[in-house]
């Protein structure tokens, strides 16, 4: 395993002192097979109605496929969408969530 | 641009597709496997499917004149580059979907009879309104109506084909694959026209009426797709209920349990989810969406 990848192209720098350390996550596979294999476990299929987000994961506005990190994701992060090969900014929606926004 | 450009190349379409997902599969799907047994045995239920196949098949011969005809007017190598693979990629789905088609029995030398009969007049408009674009060297119009339009609508068809296919693994991996493509597909559209319209700001009222020209022969081929589709789809239906382990037992698409929504429940979620992407996906990109005339009745 290659522990220098990651989904995240430029994690946000901390914008205050007393911002907690990031968690950090081990992945696993979860069967997406759509990226060359040594990316496959920072993808998976959303699925739909009862799914839901951990804290290092946020959906690809333009493929639907959710984007996965090493590492918990904040706002100001700068993610890569390999399937539909998006950059992406991850920014706080209105619920509170994380989302991510597409940069062109 | 240099780095997002240099992204689009044949060996990461290598790795991603032929490399990857595609690796094993014959003609999209596992080896060995065969469609689903009451599709051929049900007269109705394999017409239905014959004439769901034609409507992919001419989509796709669409998507792979259009992406082919698209290269020599890409203002970029990268781009021209992507475009090859993508009608690489289009070239199997004619491939795959002319193969399911045999495999519902039509034989090999009525295939184009066959789609030429059975092709809705108004998917045909669509795909000439698209190919008028291509053939005037237009790369803005045509990749957007190329990869934002037709292959935002089809991903969403296939995606409830899928779901629909859930007692027919076949079906079902053949379009995962074609899912599949549709995610580079589209996201080549939306990135790179994205930042191509900012440099080409004239081109927006043309690429508006285009959508809605688009927008309203898709709406229309829904219509009549779907139109005489009751008695078929409870048939259907039935013979799944019927089954020990119901495949689409509580499964929805888009908040539709498909096995309780009537075919016009299911034009209206499908039409509402593809102009909805539409619009959402051209918002992105700075382009204004425009609502297209609704399609009368038959």
């Amino acid at each position: 395993m290659n522990d220098d990848l990651d989904t995240v192209t430029a994690p946000a720098t901390a914008t205050a002192t007393d911002e907690p350390p990031r968690r950090t996550y081990e992945l696993e596979e979860t069967g997406f097979r759509e990226v060359p294999k040594r990316w496959r476990r920072f993808y998976r299929i959303w699925q739909g109605e009862g799914d839901t987000l951990a804290p290092n994961e946020v959906i690809c506005p333009v493929c639907k496929v959710v984007i996965r990190s090493r590492r918990e994701l904040r706002p100001g992060d700068r993610v890569y969408c390999m399937p539909c090969m998006s950059r992406l900014v991850v920014v706080r929606n209105a619920d509170g969530g994380l989302e991510a926004e597409v940069v062109y | 641009m240099v780095d997002f450009l240099s992204q689009y190349s044949i060996q990461r379409w290598l790795e991603m597709c032929p490399q990857g997902y595609l690796d094993g599969t014959v003609y999209g799907h596992d080896p060995g496997e065969t469609e689903a047994p009451e599709i051929l045995e049900v007269d109705s239920l394999r017409e239905a499917s014959i004439a769901v196949t034609v409507q992919l098949i001419a989509g796709e011969r669409c998507a792979l004149a259009a992406s082919s005809g698209l290269i020599n007017c890409a203002p970029d190598d990268a781009s021209k580059t992507f475009l090859a693979t993508q009608t690489l990629d289009e070239a199997r789905h004619v491939e795959i979907f002319t193969q399911r088609l045999m495999d519902l029995g039509v034989k090999k030398e009525n295939v184009n009879s066959t789609v030429a009969d059975l092709a809705n007049p108004h998917l045909v408009k669509f795909a000439e309104t698209l190919l008028e674009k291509v053939s005037d060297g237009d790369f803005v119009a045509g990749v957007v109506g190329q990869n934002i339009i037709l292959e935002g609508m089809a991903f969403s068809v296939f995606e409830l084909l899928q779901a629909s296919a859930a007692g027919n693994p076949k079906f079902a991996k053949t379009l995962a694959g074609t899912i599949a493509d549709e995610r580079r597909h589209v996201g080549f559209g939306e990135n790179r026209i994205g930042s191509l319209i900012r440099e080409h700001p004239e081109k927006k009222a043309e690429v508006q009426a285009m959508q809605a020209e688009m927008s309203y022969h898709m709406l229309a081929t829904f219509t009549d797709m779907f139109s005489d589709a009751g008695q078929r789809m409870e048939e259907a239906k039935q013979l799944v209920a019927d089954k020990e382990d119901n495949p689409l037992e509580g499964v929805t698409w888009h908040g539709a349990d498909l096995m309780s929504a009537t075919p016009d429940v299911m034009e209206a979620v499908l039409a509402d989810t593809v102009l909805n992407e539409f619009r959402t996906r051209l918002d992105r990109i700075g382009i204004e969406y425009q609502s297209p005339k609704v399609p009368a009745r038959a």
